[in-house]
């Protein structure tokens, strides 16, 4: 076949024009967004003269967004999904906005009462200027959750497994343990207290109440529910009763067990926080109540954040976790 | 002494307060190295008959003796492949194999139980997938692999509830072939009790064929399978002997099922 020789460049050069336009309409998708506008408005307004005659730490404020917006920045050219990335940006863009409001109302027009709502900027001076103390309260309340936690699982998780395997007391068991498990384990505090020598002790008493129970219904719901052509396959492998609950029935209900375990795990941290504002001397639910005892706003916003902040890192951690069991 | 003895077995249900005979006064005996299919339609007590052999059900009257004595529960000396895929799903297929190896030799250590697990997948034809999940295994690969333990295991005795019921057309061929071949090949052979409901399968494989019946389950007949090892399907089809064979067992197949309802029986 025969080609008119000026025919073929037009060709690569029209085809050249396509793939730019069609990156530059993928750039302009990526980068060209409401959250960026949301950026400038938020930066600019900044600079309006306070009607706040506190000081309002207005430079924290901007460092915070020049932050997040370099983050931004970053993962948009990181994220590859364009649905993902709409999420992420949306989340931006709604504590952009957030902030914006919250000068306004605060910093650049005094509306509400300053004594209780603090300017964003003294929230995250505070944050700055507390940051080794609120380490150690979340040390603190990391450290007994910790404690209680554990000691839940290491009781549980055997206790569970011995009681699902045996049918027996295993249905009796339930029903116990449904009923002990019902009791919000906040309200032994007071037994607790009268029982235990130290306000850490009822702390992480009361935790490890909060985890026992879901952990060990997990466990013996996973075990009774195990598939019989599991234990079947096991049997005519003629295991013996050790290798049974340790290598095919424990594997066989972890799913389970791993559910009671995250339940337990976000439980606790609520649970602590609470626990922590009745008579604690440390931890993170002290250090909001002991504040706003003191009519200090700004530290209880700070506390409430950081809290929100652990609970989120800590279910994260409790759903997203991997764990190859290797057992041989 | 025959290998496996079955004795006057007899193995009632009661559920509901109902009582049902799913095996009256079965009788029948295995000889070493035999290779032993039960076919019968559904509801015949060949699963049945079958778990008491695993040893995971126990007989409400009689008893099987294998070696001459009398088996209580599970054992060692055989090997079983189920219907459905019988493996661990958070092992792989290596680990599978291994543990299986681990429960008959408890001295082997770990690197030489996954040596031999690598010979046994080796020969089921699963080299490049002995590091993959069950779940990401397609339902023949994962019988592979479940056949692939029990060799390894390298019991006297293999048990095979249709071990290929639930593949398709296409692979169950494929791996009745292998079976057969692995089978034929080992030295000295295993004695094999294979349920079915395919008597293709059963005439392929067999040297003999147990017919069971059902309501309540016993044996109906016993058939010698006459061809000589070592068989090739394509080969073994076109034979006149082996469509006589055949449709004989179809007609006891059928008049079986013509008693059921209520016919004459056909005569052969």
């Amino acid at each position: 076949m025969n080609i008119p020789a000026d025919t073929i460049p037009s060709v690569k050069a029209d085809r050249k024009i396509k793939i730019n336009s069609e990156l530059k309409t993928e750039f302009l998708k990526r980068y060209f967004r409401v959250v960026h506008g949301l950026f400038a408005v938020l930066i600019l307004i900044q600079f309006l003269p306070d009607k706040l005659t506190t000081d309002t730490y207005t430079s924290y404020v901007i460092w915070f967004a020049v932050g997040v917006e370099v983050i931004t920045i970053i993962f948009s050219a990181l994220i590859k999904k364009i649905g993902s990335l709409n999420l992420f940006t949306d989340i931006v863009a709604f504590i952009y906005g957030f902030l914006i409001l919250w000068t306004l109302a605060t910093a650049k027009f005094n509306l509400l009462k300053a004594a209780l709502f603090p300017p964003p900027g003294k929230v995250f001076w505070q944050f700055v200027d507390d940051y080794d103390k609120i380490l150690v309260n979340i040390q603190s309340s990391v450290g007994i959750i910790l404690q209680g936690y554990l000691l839940a699982l290491i009781i549980a998780i055997p206790l569970g497994l011995f009681l699902g395997w045996n049918a027996r007391l295993g249905s009796s068991a339930t029903y116990i343990s449904k009923f002990l498990g019902a009791i919000p384990p906040i309200v032994y505090i007071p037994y607790g207290i009268a029982l235990l020598p130290t306000f850490k002790s009822v702390s992480v008493f009361v935790i490890f109440l909060a985890t026992f129970w879901p952990v060990l219904s997990g466990t013996m719901s996973g075990v009774m529910n195990v598939e019989k052509k599991t234990i079947d396959s096991a049997k005519v492998l003629n295991v013996g009763k050790f290798t049974m609950m340790f290598s095919v029935i424990l594997p066989a209900s972890l799913q389970q067990i791993f559910i009671g375990c995250n339940q337990g795990l976000t439980v606790s941290f609520v649970l602590l926080t609470s626990a922590e504002m009745i008579g604690a001397q440390s931890g993170l639910g002290y250090y909001i109540k002991n504040y706003s005892d003191f009519g200090d706003y700004t530290r209880t916003i700070v506390g409430l954040i950081v809290v929100g902040i652990v609970i989120v890192i800590i279910s994260f951690v409790g759903t997203h976790r991997y764990i190859v069991v290797e057992i041989t | 002494m025959s290998k496996i003895e079955i004795n006057h077995l007899t193995v009632d249900y009661t559920e509901k307060k109902k009582s049902f005979t799913a095996l009256k006064d079965v009788s029948f005996s295995i000889e070493e190295g035999e290779f032993v299919s039960v076919i019968g339609s559904s509801g015949c007590g060949k699963s049945t008959l079958l778990s008491i052999l695993e040893g995971i059900n126990t007989p409400t009257d009689g008893e099987i003796l294998i070696n001459g004595e009398k088996i209580k529960g599970t054992g060692t000396d055989r090997g079983v492949v189920f219907q459905h895929y019988s493996l661990f799903p958070w092992m792989t297929a290596r680990k599978n194999v291994a543990f299986g190896i681990k429960q008959v030799n408890h001295s082997a250590s770990r690197s030489e139980r996954y040596k031999i697990a690598d010979e046994f997948l080796d020969k089921v034809g699963l080299e490049q997938f002995k590091n993959k999940y069950p779940s990401q295994l397609s339902g023949g690969m994962q019988q592979r692999v479940a056949i692939a333990r029990a060799l390894a295991m390298d019991t006297d005795i293999l048990l095979m509830d249709e071990p290929f019921g639930a593949i398709d057309a296409k692979n169950r061929t494929i791996l009745q072939e292998l079976l057969l071949e692995l089978w034929e090949s080992a030295t000295p052979r295993k004695t094999v009790v294979f349920v079915t409901h395919d008597i293709d399968e059963a005439i392929l494989l067999s040297d003999k064929i147990v017919m069971m019946t059902a309501n309540p389950g016993r044996v109906y007949r016993e058939l010698k399978v006459p061809f000589d090892r070592p068989r090739n399907r394509s080969e073994l089809v076109q034979t006149k002997e082996y469509n006589q064979f055949r449709n004989n067992l179809l007609l006891l197949f059928y008049s079986d099922i013509a008693d059921k309802i209520g016919g004459e029986e056909v005569v052969l």
